[in-house]
C-alpha cells in the first residue's frame, strides 16, 4: 500500500491541468525540492505561489484538492481493499517504457492497476486494430501475439472488440502475458475482472487504467487511452486500420512522436487503410511480423514529408 | 481554545462542569489535529474526549464502534443534548441507513457512528466520497491487534484508512483493555505522530471473589441459594449457549427472575433484553460473553462467571461492566478444575489443519468465491472456514472485494503457519494466567492491573484475599433433590419456526449429550439393540405434555429414515398409541440422501435434504395440525424441509417432537 495514495489521487486529477503541468509540478517538488506529496500539501498558499510559481486558479485547485484528501483516503482504502494498486509516476514500479515514450508532457501521473505489476517493466508489444477486423487481420493478430508470447514479450491491448480482444486471448492461449489498458476507471471493470480472474491471479494479466477509478466508459476516454497503449509498448503492430477512428488517430499520433509502427502489409483486395499508413511512414510487415524491406525505404522518405504535413493539421 | 473556555462550552453543551486532566490532555491534542491512543478504564469518560472536539470541528466526526448497544445509547444521549448524532448499523433497515448516509453527505450530522463491518456497504463507500470528515474515532481499538483478546478482521480496513488519511486529520483510538504488547502493536500499526495516554485501571469498588467448586451441581446450588441475597441486578456469564438455557431454566424453576441472551438472538430480542436489563426487569441476565460490551448501565451490581474466561484481559473487560456508578459490585468467578477443558478446546480447536488452508487457496486460484460457495465446496463447518478466511486475509494472501467475494491476490505470499503456533502458545499462556488468578493468594485487583500493564502502586483491599470473607459452597440433600427434580423436567426447546412455513417451535426430550439418553439412542441406532427403550418414550411424552399440554393434533407423521430402519416409525407408532392421535405412514423419501451427521455445515445439510420428501396423500393434511416425530435433531434442516413441503400442501400447523437434540450447533 502506498501511504501517499490520497495525495497522488489529488495531484493526478487536478482539474484541467493536463499531464504536462502536473508532471512539472511533481518534478519540481518531488525531485528538485525533495518534498514528499504530504509535505508539499502542508505548504501554505504563499509558498505555492512563490516557490512553485502557481497562479490563483491553480492555488484554488490545490486548496480544493487538499480538502478532498480525507475523501481520497476512503477511496484509496476501498481500492486497496479490492486488490487494486496505485502507482505514481515517482514509483520504481511505474513503467519505464511508458515514461520514456511519453515523456513529462504526456505520461499519466498515476496508474491504477490490478494484477502482476512486474510485467509493467518487461519487454512489450502492442497489437491494435479495428473493432470489425477481417479474418485475416485476426489471424495476423493471433500469430504476432503467439510469437511475442514465445519470445516472453508482454502483449499490450485495449480490450476493444476485434483485434484488441484477439491479441489478449491469443496471448493467454499461448501462455504469454498481457496488459489490458482500460478506456474507463479501474473499479468499473468488474465483468472483465471476473472473466480474466484466473490469469490475473496467476500473474499473466495486468489491468491498467489512468482515469479516476470510478469513471465510466466514454468515447473521449477510449481515445485518450490509445496513446497509453502505444506508450506502454516498445513495438507497435497494427493489424488493420480504417481511414479514421481510434486505430488510425493513434497510429498517426505515434508516427508524430517518431515511433516505429509496424503495419500488416495488406493483400491487394483488402479495403483497409493499412497501405495509407505505410505511406505515412509505418513499416510494412508480413504474417510473421518480418519487415518487408523493399518498399520500406521508398515509403519512409515519402512518408516523412507526409507526416510533417499531418502535423500541421489541427488533430 | 483554553481549558477554561472549553469548560464553559462544556457546561452549556454537555451539562458537565469540568474535564479530568487526562480528558483535557486528549482533547487539546485532538484540537491540535494530532493522533491519540487513550487507554482508560470503563466509566472514565472516554467518549467525551471525542464528542467535545466533534462539536467544535467543522464537518462530521466518524466513530467506528463494534458495539451497537453503545452506539444507540450514545446517540440517544447526544440527541437529548441537542447534538446531531446518528448511527449506521445492521440492526437498522437499509432505508434508514441510506437516509442517514444522505444526511451525512449534506453535512447535517456532527457525530456519525458506524459499525466497522459496514465499511463494505456500497452506499457508505459512496457517502465517503462526499462526507466532510473532521475527525476519526476508533472505539475498542484493541480489536485492531491480533495480540489482543478480541481481534476483529473488520478493523484491518480501519487501520489501512488511518494510514491513508492526511496526517493533520485528528484521530482518536480508545480502549479500556490493552496490555503493553497490544498498546505497542496498535501504535505501530497507526504509525504517524501518535501520543499514548494511559490511565489507572484500578477499580476499587469491585469486590472480587473466586469460588472453587467440584461440580456443576455446586454452582447451580450456590446460585440457587444465594443469588437473591445479592442486592440489585446483574449478569451471569456462562461458557456456552446451552448453559445459558440451563441456568436460566434453573432460576425459573426456583422462581428467580432471569432471561437468557446470546449472539444468536434476533436484534429485536436483543434490544428488548438490553432495555429490560437497564430497567432491572430481572434479577439477572444469563448470557454468553456476547452481552455487555458497551451497555451503558451504571448500576450492574454483580457479575458472576460460571465458566473461567480465556484470559485475565477477557475477565477484566467483562467485569468492568459492573459498578460503573462507583458503588460496590460483586464479582464472582466459579472454578471447577474441569472447567479449563472448554477454553482449552477452543484454543486447540481454534485453527483448522494447514491442508484446509491450502484447499481454500487452491479453490480461489480459478474463481472468486463467496463464503457460502467456499463452505459448500469444503464440506467443513462454517466456523473453521471463517477462521481460515480471516487468517488468509490477515496474511494478505486473499482479499474480500466489494462484492463480498474472496479473491486470491496476485503474487500472494506463502501461508505462514508458524504464527498460528505462536498465537496458540500465547492463548495457552493467557489461560494459565487466568488459572493463576484463581489460585493466587495475593490481591486479585493488583493481579489484573499488573497483567494489563498498569503497575501503579496502590493499597488493595477489595477481594477475598485481602480482607473480604471467602465464599465456600455448602450443599444439602434438600438442594440436591430440588436439582434432581429440575433435571427430570428439563426439555430442550427446538427453535425451528420460520417465515413462510407453518412450522412451530417444538420440543426435545433431552440433549443427545446427556449420557443415558445419548447412549440409549446410539445402542439402538448403531448397536442393533432393537427399538428405542421405553424410558425414552416416557421422557418424550413428558416433553410433549410440558410443551403442548392437552393439545390435540390431527395426525402424527414421522421422518422416514436414512439409516436406522423402522426405529423412528416404531417409536412414532407407540407415541400415537399413547396420545391417541392417528398416525400416517405416507411421508416418504423420494431422493437418496446422505446421513445428515456426516455433512459438516448447514448449507450442505440443507442441500442434502432439498426436495427429498413427499407426502403421498395431500388431502389428508390440508388444514390439519401435525405432530412430526424424529429421533435426533441437529441443524434442523430436515425438519425445516419437511415443514416447507407440508406447508405447501396446506398443513395448518407442524409441531416437531424429537427424542434428542445435539449440542454441536449450540456451542457459542
Amino acid at each position: 500500500m502506498n501511504k501517499d495514495a490520497s495525495y497522488w489521487i489529488a495531484i493526478a486529477h487536478l482539474p484541467r491541468w493536463g499531464y504536462l503541468k502536473i508532471n512539472s509540478l511533481i518534478v519540481n517538488f518531488y525531485h528538485e525540492n525533495k518534498l514528499s506529496p504530504e509535505e508539499f500539501f502542508q505548504l501554505n498558499k504563499q509558498d505555492w505561489r512563490t516557490i512553485y510559481n502557481l497562479d490563483d486558479n491553480q492555488i484554488n485547485d490545490l486548496v480544493q484538492a487538499k480538502a478532498d484528501l480525507p475523501n481520497n483516503a476512503f477511496l484509496a482504502e476501498s481500492l486497496y481493499n479490492d486488490g487494486y494498486e496505485l502507482i505514481s509516476i515517482t514509483s520504481p514500479d511505474y513503467s519505464k517504457t511508458l515514461k520514456s515514450n511519453l515523456k513529462t508532457s504526456h505520461s499519466p501521473s498515476l496508474l491504477y492497476v490490478k494484477g502482476n505489476n512486474k510485467i509493467l517493466n518487461k519487454q512489450s508489444i502492442a497489437i491494435v486494430g479495428s473493432r470489425n477486423a477481417s479474418e485475416r487481420s485476426l489471424e495476423f493478430t493471433d500469430n504476432i501475439s503467439k510469437l511475442a508470447s514465445l519470445d516472453k514479450k508482454v502483449v499490450v491491448s485495449g480490450f476493444a472488440k476485434g483485434v484488441d480482444k484477439q491479441a489478449l486471448d491469443s496471448a493467454i492461449k499461448y501462455s504469454g502475458q498481457s496488459i489490458i489498458v482500460l478506456p474507463q476507471g479501474i473499479s468499473t471493470f468488474s465483468v472483465g475482472f471476473k472473466a480474466y480472474y484466473k490469469q490475473i491471479v496467476n500473474g499473466d494479466v495486468l489491468v491498467l487504467s489512468t482515469f479516476p477509478a470510478k469513471a465510466t466508459w466514454k468515447s473521449e476516454l477510449a481515445i485518450a487511452r490509445n496513446p497509453i497503449i502505444y506508450g506502454l509498448s516498445e513495438e507497435i503492430y497494427i493489424a488493420e486500420s480504417g481511414e479514421k477512428g481510434g486505430t488510425w488517430s493513434g497510429a498517426i499520433d505515434g508516427l508524430k512522436r517518431n515511433r516505429r509502427i509496424f503495419v500488416r502489409n495488406p493483400e491487394a483486395d483488402e479495403k483497409v487503410a493499412n497501405k495509407l499508413l505505410i505511406k505515412k511512414g509505418a513499416i510494412p510487415v508480413d504474417f510473421n511480423g518480418n519487415q518487408i524491406e523493399l518498399n520500406r525505404k521508398v515509403n519512409s522518405i515519402e512518408s516523412n514529408n507526409q507526416t510533417q504535413e499531418q502535423l500541421k493539421l489541427p488533430l | 481554545m483554553t481549558r477554561q473556555e472549553a469548560e464553559i462550552l462544556l457546561s452549556t453543551s454537555f451539562k458537565i462542569d469540568s474535564f479530568y486532566d487526562e480528558q483535557w490532555e486528549t482533547i487539546e491534542k485532538l484540537l491540535n489535529k494530532e493522533r491519540v491512543l487513550l487507554i482508560e478504564k470503563t466509566g472514565f469518560g472516554k467518549s467525551l474526549c471525542f464528542q467535545f472536539p466533534a462539536i467544535i470541528f467543522e464537518g462530521t466526526t466518524v466513530v467506528f464502534s463494534p458495539l451497537i448497544a453503545l452506539m444507540r445509547d450514545q446517540v440517544k444521549k447526544l440527541n437529548s443534548l441537542g447534538i446531531s448524532a446518528k448511527c449506521i448499523n445492521s440492526e437498522q433497515t437499509q432505508e434508514e441507513n441510506a437516509q442517514i448516509i444522505n444526511e451525512a453527505k449534506k453535512g447535517e450530522i456532527k457525530i456519525l457512528y458506524i459499525a466497522p463491518e459496514r465499511q463494505e456497504n456500497t452506499e457508505w463507500i459512496e457517502a465517503t466520497r462526499l462526507i466532510n470528515l473532521s475527525m476519526l474515532v476508533i472505539d475498542e481499538a484493541h480489536c485492531i491487534s491480533v495480540w489482543g483478546h478480541d481481534f476483529r478482521p473488520s478493523f484491518r480496513r480501519i487501520i489501512n484508512l488511518v494510514n491513508l488519511l492526511p496526517n493533520d486529520l485528528p484521530i482518536l483510538a480508545t480502549t479500556a483493555t490493552a496490555t503493553n504488547k497490544v498498546e505497542l502493536d496498535i501504535a505501530r500499526q497507526m504509525r504517524g505522530n501518535l501520543t499514548v495516554i494511559r490511565g489507572s485501571l484500578l477499580r476499587n469498588n469491585l469486590r472480587l471473589f473466586v469460588v472453587k467448586v467440584n461440580s456443576e451441581d455446586e454452582k447451580l446450588i450456590w446460585l440457587g441459594k444465594n443469588i437473591e441475597k445479592i442486592g440489585g441486578s446483574g449478569l451471569l456469564y456462562t461458557g456456552t449457549r446451552v448453559d445459558t438455557e440451563i441456568y436460566c431454566r434453573w432460576f425459573t424453576h426456583l422462581n428467580i427472575k432471569s432471561i437468557g441472551y446470546n449472539a444468536g438472538l434476533d436484534s429485536e430480542s436483543r434490544i428488548s433484553i438490553e432495555n429490560g436489563l437497564i430497567n432491572n426487569d430481572w434479577k439477572c441476565v444469563v448470557s454468553t460473553n456476547a452481552l455487555g460490551m458497551g451497555i451503558d448501565k451504571p448500576d450492574i451490581r454483580f457479575i458472576i462467571h460460571t465458566q473461567i474466561p480465556q484470559s485475565p484481559i477477557h475477565y477484566y473487560q467483562e467485569i468492568g461492566r459492573a459498578g460503573r456508578d462507583g458503588k460496590a459490585a460483586y464479582i464472582i468467578l466459579f472454578y471447577n478444575p474441569e472447567d479449563r477443558k472448554l477454553p482449552e478446546a477452543f484454543i486447540e480447536g481454534g485453527r483448522p489443519p494447514v491442508s484446509k488452508y491450502e484447499k481454500v487457496i487452491d479453490l480461489l486460484k480459478t474463481e472468486m468465491l463467496g463464503l457460502r460457495d467456499i463452505t459448500r465446496k469444503m464440506n467443513c463447518k462454517q466456523t473453521p472456514i471463517e477462521i481460515i478466511i480471516a487468517d488468509l486475509l490477515d496474511q494478505k494472501i486473499i482479499l474480500k472485494n466489494s462484492k463480498n467475494k474472496y479473491e486470491l491476490k496476485t503474487n500472494a505470499p506463502q501461508l505462514d503457519s508458524e504464527i498460528f503456533e505462536e498465537l496458540r502458545n500465547i492463548k495457552h499462556n493467557d489461560l494459565d494466567k487466568m488459572i493463576e488468578y484463581v489460585e493466587t493468594d495475593q490481591s486479585r485487583m493488583k493481579f489484573l492491573c499488573d497483567y494489563l500493564g498498569d503497575n501503579s502502586i496502590t493499597e488493595f483491599n477489595n477481594c477475598d484475599n485481602t480482607g473480604l470473607k471467602k465464599i465456600i459452597v455448602e450443599t444439602s440433600s434438600e438442594w440436591q433433590e430440588r436439582l434432581q427434580a429440575f433435571r427430570e423436567n428439563y426439555f430442550p426447546k427446538l427453535d425451528v419456526e420460520a417465515v413462510k412455513t407453518n412450522l412451530i417451535n417444538g420440543i426435545a426430550a433431552s440433549y443427545y449429550g446427556f449420557p443415558n439418553v445419548g447412549d440409549a439412542i446410539h445402542r439402538s441406532k448403531y448397536g442393533n439393540a432393537g427399538d428405542y427403550p421405553d424410558f425414552l418414550l416416557k421422557l418424550t411424552l413428558q416433553a410433549f405434555r410440558k410443551k403442548f399440554g392437552q393439545e390435540v393434533f390431527d395426525i402424527i407423521l414421522y421422518v422416514p429414515s436414512t439409516k436406522s430402519g423402522d426405529l423412528v416409525k416404531n417409536f412414532a407408532i407407540k407415541i400415537s398409541q399413547v396420545l391417541k392421535f392417528p398416525i400416517s405412514h405416507d411421508l416418504i423419501k423420494i431422493k437418496q440422501t446422505q446421513e445428515q451427521r456426516i455433512l459438516e455445515n448447514k448449507y450442505l445439510k440443507t442441500d442434502n435434504v432439498k426436495n427429498a420428501f413427499l407426502f403421498k396423500v395431500p388431502d389428508e393434511i390440508k388444514g390439519k395440525s401435525i405432530l412430526l416425530i424424529d429421533d435426533i435433531i441437529d441443524s434442523g434442516a430436515t425438519i425445516k424441509e419437511i415443514g416447507k413441503h407440508l406447508t405447501n400442501l396446506g398443513a395448518a400447523k407442524i409441531a416437531p417432537l424429537i427424542i434428542a437434540k445435539t449440542v454441536k450447533g449450540d456451542v457459542l
